[in-house]
């Protein structure tokens, strides 16, 4: 931290090489990336020096290098500029350039800064280059003297703030400029990259790279999501590609519980190695959350069918109905399974802790075994009133289905207030618009029954307290406030946890009831068994087990071959959104889609949301501002 | 109705309007060369770009895809207007000096030009041709071909879709440079180095259309192509 002598970050110059005592940097200036230390290094927001022997003018050509690759070349400020700037600097360093190249890279570089289209010229492409002329201009015109230049080898990493919020690390400034050049099928290869089941993602994802969007601060967020189904959707409707078969077969096999998102996403990867895949699944059909979890109207299931028979037809060998009861080491490496990935979700209730829950009565029932059955099937008899506990998205995927099944009054208790609720805010927009009622800040005491037949909750009112470790207010009960809250079907949906009981006593297991594995290589205690998803993170989102589907695959790929896994640039710790020299961005409004008529929505399961036609995705697409953020080091 | 300041005068302009075409409409000079009035604006060349006052700071914006605002104050040719105007065009003159388009908009904007015929014709990324082929003409033969993260291409270029190619020639009429090339004879029509046949008018024989381009024209009106033989002199 103390060994910086030089630093432009967020245009704040901190400047030790006068010798005078060390000043401080200001919190978020890069000082290591991930673990790595640097001598120097150049990014969208400034440069950073921290040893006296690194070689700016070298570093600063190869950020220019690298700048060059991510331009998009259509406005000529940017990439014109940048190749302007490479002549200058590389003339230098081969001992051609004069004095006046030095200003003369300084006022290209601010004019690059000032005039380029996007936020990749404005802040990305040239920035440190400009830092690095006027604050180590001394080592630019020791060039001039007649002496030739050197330069080194450089290290370089990519983000967006985007890209940094998903979890999955989707490239989307990239798949969203292939849409907005009415590319579409290469904009969906870039997609499944990172995100195997594209058509799911671009209607169920939590989406938590639209609120990093940098629109936001000007107008709104781009349509990330929507962008990806339009992606999904262009290509189903031509009639849908293949994956693309790997280029050789590997003799090893690998074994996957559950064809949820995080298993399908590994067998994707790992087939696309060449590897020889199977897949045991215990419901009659793939998806996991995704199949039983997510309701019709948020997401058809003809769309997650498709993308898993793609991954089936890339020759992994699903298994349905296929529960594993005991993980049998012995009887797996019989088998010839040389790796094993356990992806089991997370599909069991969390008890509420209050009486009568676990009386089985008839009419209460779990959340997520509630919308299970109704995915496969089960008839559901609306009763009159449903009373739903919990203000997460299974709750609210439960009253809406509750909405379209006929039940007569729908109630939603929720024991804080809006403010705290995870659910989706659209999600909860939408129930209240089908005409879901959301009572807050109660919770239930006991289950009321008459006999066996469930017939109310007992209910007590909340207040909000301190902030909790999650950092939302704690509910706390108002003594004395119980009251009762009449109903013929209770659904508690208050969250679920892994069910672990096929691998009791053989796998290490976390205080939340978890699977323990290590956070790099996902490798639990037991040799060649790999762990993902929701069954390692307690329930999550889609995106989340994506991520964890293909970074096992690289995992198990690496453990297989004997190589160690080489981890990603991480980014931790630097604020990617912040950037100096913004200028002047008019707003342009998001391109709207139609959603269904509340009154025609309750009447069926039918899809509530429309897509983007591809005109109105390319044009959507053209919002994006490609804050691409570049770093260099060395 | 917005009543706006450009160059210190009250100009009032329509609501959703940009800043170039309020400037068009009063008379007031806007270099451009990406620019088509029946366009979606683009952005690529930047020398539109003229200053906006927000939040009491004058701002550069290139001025074809800035929706004007009500109340909102301009300024078309203060000294930064023109010293930035300048570096864009020096810019394109850099990488395009013998392509005329760009060589006489530079010469206008204060850049040294060296003297000399020019030769070249260059693309010069303007995206007027890839803005025509999709939104005018429908065909999206013409796209721009993608750099980025992990991509590494060379130069940035547009690329020819010859399969959806119609041979209407919008692409060669809208380009500033020459760079898109287009010859015709007899009843051949050579663009982009694919040769489309030619149909020749019913009633004077003159080969007015490619037969692919009336095909789509049929196939996206439902006129039957027996209707679509007659050139537009002679209808």
């Amino acid at each position: 931290m103390s060994a910086v002598s030089f630093s432009s970050w967020n245009g704040k110059i901190i400047d030790n090489r006068n010798g005078k005592p060390a000043k401080a940097l200001g919190p978020g200036v890069p000082t290591m990336l991930g673990d790595k230390s640097f001598t120097a290094l150049m990014g969208w927001n400034g440069m950073v020096v921290s040893d006296a022997a690194a070689n700016i003018p070298s570093l600063a050509l190869g950020y220019l290098r690298e700048a060059r690759k991510l331009s998009c070349g259509e406005c000529s400020v940017c990439s014109i500029g940048i190749d302007r700037l490479i002549g200058l600097i590389d003339g230098l360093i081969a001992g051609r350039g004069k004095k006046q190249d030095i200003s003369e890279i300084e006022r290209i570089a601010r004019g690059v800064m000032e005039l380029s289209k996007c936020n990749f010229g404005r802040a990305s492409a040239v920035t440190p280059v400009y830092d690095a002329v006027r604050h180590y201009r001394d080592d630019f015109l020791a060039l001039t003297a007649g002496r030739k230049g050197t330069t080194r080898p450089y290290r370089v990493a990519v983000t967006a703030p985007c890209i940094e919020a998903c979890p999955a690390r989707l490239d989307i400034p990239g798949y969203i400029e292939l849409i907005r050049n009415n590319k579409f099928g290469e904009s969906l290869d870039l997609i499944r990259k990172r995100c195997i089941l594209p058509g799911v993602i671009g209607r169920a994802c939590t989406h938590p790279c639209e609120e990093a969007c940098v629109r936001n601060g000007i107008d709104k967020t781009l349509a990330i999501r929507l962008l990806k189904r339009a992606a999904a959707d262009n290509d189903l409707a031509s009639g849908g590609s293949a994956l693309k078969k790997p280029a050789a077969e590997r003799p090893e096999k690998v074994a996957i519980v559950g064809a949820g998102p995080a298993g399908l996403a590994a067998a994707y990867h790992l087939r696309r190695m060449g590897y020889q895949v199977t897949i045991f699944e215990a419901l009659p059909k793939g998806g996991g959350m995704a199949a039983v979890g997510i309701p019709d109207y948020r997401l058809p299931k003809g769309v997650l069918e498709h993308e898993v028979e793609l991954i089936r037809n890339l020759g992994a060998d699903i298994q349905y109905n296929r529960k594993v009861t005991k993980l049998d080491m012995d009887e797996l490496t019989a088998q010839g399974f040389k790796a094993i990935f356990l992806g089991v979700g997370a599909h069991e209730g969390t008890k509420m802790g209050c009486k009568g829950e676990d009386a089985g009565y008839e009419g209460f029932v779990d959340g997520a075994v509630f919308l299970r059955e109704l995915a496969l099937g089960r008839p559901v008899e609306p009763t009159g009133k449903v009373v739903i506990v919990g203000g997460g998205n299974v709750a609210m995927d439960c009253a809406r289905s509750c909405a379209r099944l006929g039940f007569k009054d729908v109630e939603i208790l929720y024991r804080r207030t809006r403010k705290e609720m995870p659910a989706r805010a659209e999600e909860v927009d939408e129930a209240l618009e089908e005409g879901v009622k959301i009572r807050y800040l109660v919770a239930p005491v006991s289950v009321l029954a008459d006999g066996n037949r469930v017939k109310g909750l007992e209910c007590i009112r909340m207040k909000l307290g301190e902030p909790d470790s999650s950092g939302r207010r704690r509910p706390v009960p108002v003594k004395g406030s119980e009251f009762k809250v009449k109903a013929d079907l209770v659904i508690a949906a208050i969250g679920q946890k892994p069910d672990l009981g096929f691998a009791r006593d053989v796998i290490q297991v976390t205080g939340w009831g978890t699977i323990e594995v290590n956070p790099e290589t996902l490798r639990t205690n037991l040799e060649g068994v790999f762990a993902g998803g929701d069954c390692v993170t307690g329930p999550a989102t889609l995106i989340e087990a994506l991520d964890a589907g293909n970074r096992v695959a690289r995992s198990i790929d690496a453990y297989l071959q004997g190589r160690t896994l080489e981890p990603e640039v991480s980014f931790k710790g630097i604020d990617v959104k912040a950037q100096r020299a913004e200028g002047f961005i008019g707003a342009c409004p998001q391109e709207p889609v139609n959603l269904l008529d509340p009154k025609e929505r309750v009447k069926s399961f039918a899809e509530v949301e429309g897509p983007f036609s591809n005109a109105a995705a390319m044009k959507e697409a053209n919002r994006c501002l490609r804050c691409y953020r570049l770093v260099v080091w060395e | 109705m917005l009543n706006v300041t450009i160059d210190g005068k009250k100009v009032e302009a329509k609501d959703g309007t940009t800043i170039l075409r309020t400037c068009q409409e009063n008379h007031i000079p806007i270099p451009t060369l990406c620019f088509h009035k029946d366009l979606m604006p683009f952005g690529a060349c930047r020398l539109c770009v003229v200053e906006v006052k927000v939040n009491g700071k004058w701002q550069l914006t290139t001025s074809c895809d800035a929706a004007l605002k009500n109340k909102m104050e301009v300024r078309t040719n203060s000294e930064k207007v023109k010293e930035s105007r300048k570096l864009a065009a020096e810019l394109l003159y850099y990488k395009y000096p013998s392509t005329k388009a760009v060589r006489d908009a530079a010469k206008s904007l204060g850049v040294e030009v060296a003297e000399g015929e020019p030769k070249g014709n260059d693309c010069i990324l303007c995206g007027l041709c890839t803005r025509t082929c999709h939104e005018i003409v429908g065909v999206d033969a013409l796209k721009f071909v993608d750099r980025g993260l992990g991509r590494n291409l060379a130069e940035p270029r547009i690329e020819y879709i010859a399969d959806a190619c119609i041979g209407c020639g919008s692409c060669a009429y809208v380009c500033p440079t020459g760079f898109v090339k287009m010859e015709s004879s007899g009843d051949r029509r050579v663009i982009w180095d694919k040769s489309f046949k030619m149909v020749a008018c019913e009633t004077c024989g003159r080969y007015f259309a490619p037969e692919d381009q009336l095909k789509w024209i049929s196939k996206k009106t439902g006129v039957p192509m027996s209707e679509l033989l007659v050139c537009t002199s002679c209808k």
